[in-house]
């Protein structure tokens, strides 16, 4: 299955070239061209190697650090780059879209202003893209060589990918000015489109060559491309690419809610705080909008896997990783209840006179999130002595054990997005009285849509003890999920309607909310970034010792899974340090403008839209409209 | 000093640099790096509070058959193996267990005879018949157990062998697998079945 020894693998540029001429066809000319660029600029190298033996090296080390460590930490890196270089333009290209639809220009630069982001980071992220590639080629020459192999034509449409999504955001972004009316709007909105379009396809391409390391498809038989596609299209495939573009979303949203919350928290005027304010309502917002449906894209990764392979599955959530899924429903409790602390503070500052009012459900829906948690975090099996076990009657707590299978976790995991969903109405109805004739019958069919759901969710996990786990896994915990997306997918559009003609009682105001929400929005940021760098070790260390799980063997010195503990540091260390650079290139996208404001003086302060920075426009009392 | 201690007491640091820059610094930013300090180190201490497992690649039993005299020596072998390379303690046990996802294997070495274990450890579809639970034509039944002479276990014969005799032994039975069975490597292939080299689609179904 590995069948290329090293002297093989040594010919193999010109191998490749020649399979991948064979197998593209009707493009033959183009590619032959750009082979020829690429195979002259490569002489050199070329050079070397015919002049060197083909030596059998496997692996290269750097002592005292460590290569593993250097890949963990720059690979952590890009992929949290690459996760904000593509949730960023998902979330810039929503923003403009809301601003075309409604016309309020404030979305409109928020848009743009993010998009402006894009060039330094889109930077940044390929130059740690480069980095860790040379350090994979160099560290892991027999891994890479066989991946090559594989993945060979996937590379040339990778690499045709990133010229177009190139191409794409320079017209998407040194256009926007002179394509804001009419048609030339409609025709960037197209741009915004397809620069997600093929920033979409980037993504799922190096997915693809990671999927493959856990769930492999190997066929011996076939051309070179028909091997790729085999292999690109692994069981797991799909499933990352989903659960990676909706935390895209997620991480673009809260990182934009942090940077508005820090901005927040260091505004010198009302201005300021009026505008970052409702920067970081934006943000918060996106960022709960895609954490809803993201645990159902993690069910189905995991059920995917189980499918795949069991024993896969059972390291992961069973075996020595079991406690990861701790640790992560810490994070995803806190995630929740930070997301949902945001909305209450909102409602209770920004809409004035409703902090009575809406005390009760607010502390109802706290109680019923903490006792979720509290189920979630339950770990399953205890850490106990043989004495402890034999008064506990076995490994498992006599109370603690119920609350630590599956079933209880699936069950609180839909209350905490059920209950989430419904800080989300209410904060969207919070200040306004519905006017329609049907309005009472809706909101009697919602609130017993919402209450028959709870229920449905809860019978199906309580009942989910009582039967087999693949029909729980296979039917119960499906139908909870799909109850929480039929709520999701009735209760949104029925509310929609409803406030289209509803009047408004008691205007937002902005730029009230304690600091304490700046605070919650950084920790939100932080969450979802810990987050990833976990998911990340995880999905790493379920492959065990395997490269590719089954087919390449990691015989090197680091072919073991470090302790949580360890694997933590990293996680904390590499969140740190991302935090630091994306505030970096904040920083050096909006020098520019504080330059100018600075230089012109109060004057052009006063040009600008009320005195704002020129980040993001705006404030809502005085936006704009188109 | 042990690597989880050092590790806490970096933890501790951070947490203590962050509330210090939250007590008495005011540049906003750098409290805001304070708060995300806090936030990291108290996520590092709790990490270092739950129970800490490193996963190791399995240790490769050395199989020197000179020194595998009698069939109790091949089942001590096959324990290890049954627990560690083989990995079959991750799904099965050996009496009633509610974690266990498979059947339990107390008594399975007296219920069952030495072929028909080896066949299922190496051939686990042989006796799994059509699926019919769905509309259409019947589909060939999964069976969860792996192969285990394959990849990404992959077993030796011998160590096959070796933990059918200690199946057998700790039902209580007479081990019918005898040293004398066991195949000198280059004499006759013991290499494991590399997964692939018959079926054109190989590792996708591992399972």
């Amino acid at each position: 299955m590995i069948p290329r020894d090293e002297v093989s693998a040594m010919q193999f540029g010109g191998a490749s070239i020649q399979r991948v001429l064979r197998t593209t066809g009707g493009l033959r000319g183009v590619l032959a061209g750009l082979m020829v660029a690429v195979g002259l600029l490569a002489l050199p190298s070329f050079g070397v190697a015919a002049d060197t033996p083909a030596a059998a090296t496997e692996y290269r080390d750097i002592p005292g650090i460590g290569s593993r460590n250097i890949v963990w930490v720059i690979a952590q890196l890009h992929l949290l780059l690459a996760g904000f270089v593509l949730g960023v333009p998902i979330f810039a290209w929503l923003c403009e879209v809301v601003g075309w639809k409604s016309g309020e220009k404030r979305y409109d630069k928020l848009a743009k202003e993010f998009t402006k982001l894009l060039t330094s980071s889109y930077a940044t992220t390929a130059l740690f893209g480069g980095i860790l590639l040379f350090l994979l080629i160099a560290f892991y020459p027999k891994l890479m060589n066989y991946l090559t192999d594989i993945f060979f034509p996937s590379f040339i449409f990778y690499c045709i990918l990133f010229l177009l999504e190139t191409a794409t955001l320079y017209l998407y972004w040194y256009g926007w000015d002179a394509m804001q009316d009419g048609g030339k709007k409609t025709f960037h909105i197209f741009l915004g489109f397809l620069l997600n379009l093929f920033a979409f396809f980037i993504m799922i391409v190096p997915n693809s060559w990671a999927t493959f390391q856990a769930s492999p498809v190997v066929i011996s038989e076939g051309t070179d491309l028909q091997r790729a596609w085999a292999a690109t299209w692994n069981p797991t495939w799909w499933p990352v690419n989903i659960h990676r573009l909706i935390a895209n979303v997620v991480l673009g949203g809260y990182i934009c809610g942090a940077y508005a919350g820090i901005r927040y928290l260091a505004a010198r005027n009302a201005e300021e705080r009026d505008h970052y304010d409702w920067m970081g309502y934006v943000g918060n917002f996106i960022g709960v909008f895609g954490l809803l449906p993201l645990p159902f894209a993690g069910y189905w990764l995991m059920r995917e896997i189980y499918q795949y392979n069991q024993q896969m599955g059972i390291t992961l959530m069973g075996g020595f990783l079991s406690w990861l899924f701790i640790l992560q429903a810490m994070l995803i409790g806190v995630l929740f209840l930070g997301s949902n602390y945001y909305f209450w503070l909102g409602i209770t500052h920004r809409i004035p006179g409703s902090e009575m009012r809406y005390r009760k459900p607010i502390m109802t829906m706290l109680v019923i999130l903490l006792l979720c948690l509290g189920v979630w975090m339950t770990p399953h099996s205890l850490v106990a002595s043989l004495e402890e076990a034999r008064k506990m009657g076995g490994t498992h707590h006599p109370l603690l054990g119920v609350f630590g299978v599956m079933s209880a976790k699936m069950t609180v995991a839909n209350l905490m997005i059920l209950v989430t969903f419904m800080s989300f109405i209410m904060y969207w109805r919070a200040g306004k009285q519905e006017t329609a004739t049907w309005a009472k019958v809706a909101k009697s069919v919602m609130g017993g849509v919402l209450v028959l759901a709870g229920i449905a969710v809860i019978v199906l996990g309580v009942w989910g003890y009582f039967v087999p786990a693949i029909i729980r896994i296979n039917y119960f915990s499906t139908s909870q999920v799909l109850i929480v997306l039929f709520v999701m997918l009735t209760i949104t559009p029925l509310t929609a309607l409803l406030l289209k003609s509803a009047k408004t009682t008691t205007e937002m105001v902005w730029g009230r909310m304690p600091p304490r929400a700046g605070y919650a929005l950084v920790l939100n940021a932080v969450m979802v970034i810990l987050l990833m760098t976990l998911m990340g070790y995880a999905r790493s260390s379920s492959r065990v010792h395997w490269h590719i799980y089954g087919v390449m063997r990691d015989s090197s010195q680091y072919a073991f899974s470090p302790a949580l503990g360890y694997a933590a540091a990293f996680m904390a260390l590499n969140t740190f340090l991302f935090c630091l650079l994306v505030a970096f290139i904040f920083w050096v996208a909006t020098m520019g403008d504080k330059g100018k404001a600075g230089g012109q003086g109060e004057a052009a302060k006063g040009a600008l839209p009320h005195g704002m920075p020129a980040m993001a426009g705006g404030s809502p009392h005085h936006s704009e409209r188109g | 000093m042990s690597e989880v201690v050092k590790l806490q007491l970096i933890g501790l640091s951070v947490v203590g640099v962050g509330i210090v820059i939250l007590l008495f610094v005011r540049a906003q930013f750098a409290r805001v790096i304070g708060f995300v300090a806090i936030v990291l180190g108290l996520f590092s201490l709790v990490a270092l509070a739950v129970p800490q497992m490193a996963s190791l690649p399995p240790a490769e039993e050395k199989f020197d058959i000179a020194t595998v005299k009698t069939p109790t020596d091949m089942a001590a072998i096959g324990q290890k193996i049954f627990f560690s390379k083989g990995q079959c303690a991750l799904c099965h046990s050996i009496g009633p267990s509610e974690s266990a996802r498979c059947p339990d294997l107390k008594g399975i070495g007296a219920k069952l005879s030495r072929e028909f274990i080896f066949e299922s450890l190496t051939q686990p579809q042989a006796y799994i018949y059509l699926d019919y639970r769905h509309e259409g034509l019947p589909k060939e039944y999964p069976a969860r157990m792996p192969y285990i002479n394959r990849n990404p276990i992959g077993l030796t014969k011998n160590e096959i062998l070796s933990v059918i005799a200690f199946l057998q032994q700790m039902s209580g039975e007479p081990i019918s697998v005898n040293p004398s069975e066991l195949e000198v490597p280059g004499q006759a292939p013991a290499a494991p079945v590399k997964a692939g080299e018959s079926d054109p689609v190989a590792v996708a179904k591992a399972h």
